[in-house]
């Protein structure tokens, strides 16, 4: 007997409420999942765009300020080459008022490196007639908005494919069901603690660098009134995490209550996400060729309305156009088609996850 | 005394099929032993008692709790042992304790305590730290009843606790829930297929059969023989001796064991009688002790009723 053993002794403290019991859940969830060590490499990769991005705030505060010569000896002469092709008046205004012109070199800057682009296109525009504080904001929600979109957006679809699909299955398989339903554990704790353990690692390689994108930006700023006109960035950015996670932890979540083998639930996850994009691109390519344009085709060419339909299709597309009206980028009659889809998605993703986990307790 | 259990007409339908068929039961503090075959509704009953599945009709209350409406009140006073294996894959011995615990409501660092220090109860050394995949049966029975008492409930209802354990890990085993009954004062619904058990641990013994209740009794009540009955054990089972008791108007049956069951009119002038029949047979009477019922033939006689009665009832349907 160790000498340790005290036997049998009766628990007189007071339990916490069950308010917070499905943080258990997800706590012990994230502890089980940052054992693997594909997921610690695949944090690591996550957190490498942020270097990229982090770059880009640098350089777009420094042209902001006026400080050019931060700027690589390319840009500059891009920069001066956009300048002289100015019509005369605008030409003159930039060399005139230096700091109020920043904004049009930053402009200037964007339109020549992202040409195919729309959207930048039309924050460029805007910058070129608005002042320098909206110039700044703008210029960082795109910032923001592009770092979601690309780097996180493509890591999202391994990295909740590498968490979320053994979720519910491994519980059905193992039935773990009844160690947390005999507890005072109802359907809806269950789901939201399953549901935050993906939502927490997304949170992780999304939300977080942006935040810390956001605090390097203000930190490179000439003072802190610059909080003043971005102040609504941070909430965009909490906004974008939820559009983005939200329907892709359902749907994941979903796969991996209809099956006992968390493999079939992976292989479906990345189906769903890859074939639905692949038709759209599909689409887009076809309509290019049809007009006989070259590949790569410009970018705009994803705007038209017969091509545009198409991206319901896609559950990255439809994030992206919802995304773009959360960081103010599109209007929400531009992005309501996107937006009904994913709530769509949801719903539907969690009434099975609902009926899936009750169904155990049904035998 | 107040009933933990207190159930009247409850009935849970499965689409077609009744597994729960307008159950009445009191279940009062002790240990009560559930006994019946296999799809007679004990798992409905205890599903059904836990809050986690729907009941057809019927009402009632446990641990003074509403059975349909205060499931979570319920599931918070009870802790359950069930007879499937239950684990998370990755997790190690203490940490499905732990995790139990923290579900229960216990604070994260006391639930880790606390986790220790119930596996020591449960004697469960090193091999906690372990991933509970590389378990044996032993092991893993052994994680599951820590998990079911970690929070400290009222009421304990175990599945098949003992089912997989060598006897003298099931001796330990019956003896911890001894030990939990009458230290801690806590009150256990057993359910098992092995009579033994219920015989060793039961103060109360319920049978179900065919989604109904068929029995539910004391077990010194079960084991108590109406007519006055002796067991006695003798050097040699001598024929003489037999024919001698049984011309005294004694009924004798030989059991398994060797020993003769008689069964006469009053005690005392049973035991006279026996005396002077060995004296006069020359038998060496080694043992005498009153007779008990063995759980086992009433067990098998209330199922077969049971089972008469339900063809009955299909037969005239």
């Amino acid at each position: 007997m160790p000498v340790n053993h005290l036997g049998y002794r009766p628990w007189k403290e007071k339990l916490t409420g069950s308010l917070t019991r499905w943080w258990c859940i997800s706590s012990s969830g994230i502890s089980l999942a940052q054992k693997s060590a594909l997921v610690k490499r695949m944090l690591f990769a996550a957190w490498l765009p942020v270097l990229y991005w982090g770059v880009g705030f640098f350089f777009i505060g420094q042209a902001l300020e006026g400080k050019s010569e931060f700027l690589p000896a390319t840009l500059q002469e891009d920069v001066r080459q956009y300048i002289d092709q100015m019509p005369g008046k605008k030409r003159e205004k930039i060399r005139e008022a230096e700091k109020g012109a920043n904004r049009l070199v930053v402009a200037a800057l964007l339109k020549q490196h992202f040409k195919r682009i729309p959207q930048v296109g039309r924050l460029a525009d805007g910058l070129e007639s608005g002042d320098e504080s909206t110039a700044r904001n703008r210029i960082w929600c795109w910032l923001m908005m592009s770092f979601f979109r690309y780097p996180q957006g493509l890591m999202i679809l391994f990295l909740v494919g590498a968490i979320a699909p053994s979720l519910i299955s491994r519980d059905i398989r193992s039935r773990a069901f009844l160690l947390y339903f005999s507890r005072p554990i109802g359907k809806t704790e269950y789901l939201l603690g399953k549901f935050f353990i993906p939502a927490t690692f997304i949170a992780l390689v999304t939300t977080l660098p942006a935040i810390a994108l956001y605090v390097f930006g203000v930190l490179m700023s000439p003072d802190l009134t610059v909080i003043l006109s971005t102040w609504d960035v941070p909430l965009r950015i909490l906004l974008g995490t939820v559009v983005l996670v939200v329907p892709t932890v359902s749907v994941a979540l979903m796969f991996s209550s209809l099956t006992q083998e968390s493999r079939f639930a992976s292989f479906s996850w990345f189906a769903f996400f890859t074939l639905g994009h692949a038709a759209w691109l599909a689409v887009v390519f076809s309509h290019a060729l049809r007009q006989g344009g070259a590949i790569p085709f410009k970018v705009d060419i994803m705007e038209k309305a017969e091509v545009k339909r198409w991206g319901l299709l896609s559950l990255y597309n439809n994030i992206g156009e919802v995304q773009g009206w959360v960081f103010g980028f599109s209007t929400l009659s531009d992005a309501w088609a996107g937006l009904l889809v994913l709530v769509l998605i949801t719903v539907v993703s969690l009434a099975v996850i609902y009926r899936q986990i009750s169904s155990p307790m049904r035998v | 005394m107040q009933p933990l259990i207190s159930l009247r007409s409850l009935v849970k339908n499965y689409r077609n099929h009744r597994a729960l068929d307008g159950i009445d039961l009191e279940i009062m503090p002790g240990i009560t032993g559930l006994l019946g075959p296999n799809g007679a509704g004990k798992s409905s009953l205890i599903k059904a008692v836990l809050g986690l599945v729907r009941i057809t009709s019927g009402t009632g209350t446990v641990l003074g709790h509403r059975l349909t409406l205060d499931g979570k009140k319920i599931r918070n006073d009870i802790g359950y042992m069930p007879e499937d294996d239950c684990y998370i894959p990755g997790m190690s011995g203490v940490e499905v304790v732990h995790f139990a615990a923290s579900l229960s409501g216990l604070p994260n660092i006391e639930g880790l305590r606390r986790s220790h220090e119930i596996l020591d109860f449960c004697d469960m050394k090193q091999e906690r730290y372990r991933a509970i995949e590389t378990y044996s049966t032993g092991m893993r029975q052994k994680v599951k009843f820590a998990a079911a008492i970690v929070h400290d409930p009222k009421f304990l209802i175990l599945d098949e606790p003992t089912s997989g354990l060598d006897p003298e890990e099931r001796e330990a085993l019956l003896q911890r829930i001894g030990v939990l009954c009458e230290d801690a004062r806590k009150s256990v619904l057993l359910s098992t297929h092995i009579l033994p058990d219920v015989q060793s641990v039961c103060d109360q013994v319920v049978i179900l059969s065919n989604g109904q209740v068929r029995l539910n009794k004391p077990l010194t009540e079960l084991n108590t023989i109406q007519a006055p009955t002796v067991e006695i054990g003798v050097d040699r089972p001598d024929r003489d001796f037999i024919r001698r008791l049984e011309t005294q108007s004694l009924q004798v049956a030989v059991l398994k064991s060797g020993h003769l069951k008689v069964t006469g009119t009053s005690l005392e002038s049973l035991t006279e009688q026996l005396w002077q029949a060995a004296a006069v047979s020359k038998v060496m009477v080694l043992s005498l002790k009153p007779a008990m019922n063995s759980l086992e033939s009433i067990f098998m006689d209330t199922v077969a009723e049971s089972n008469k009665a339900a063809r009955e009832a299909v037969d005239a349907g």
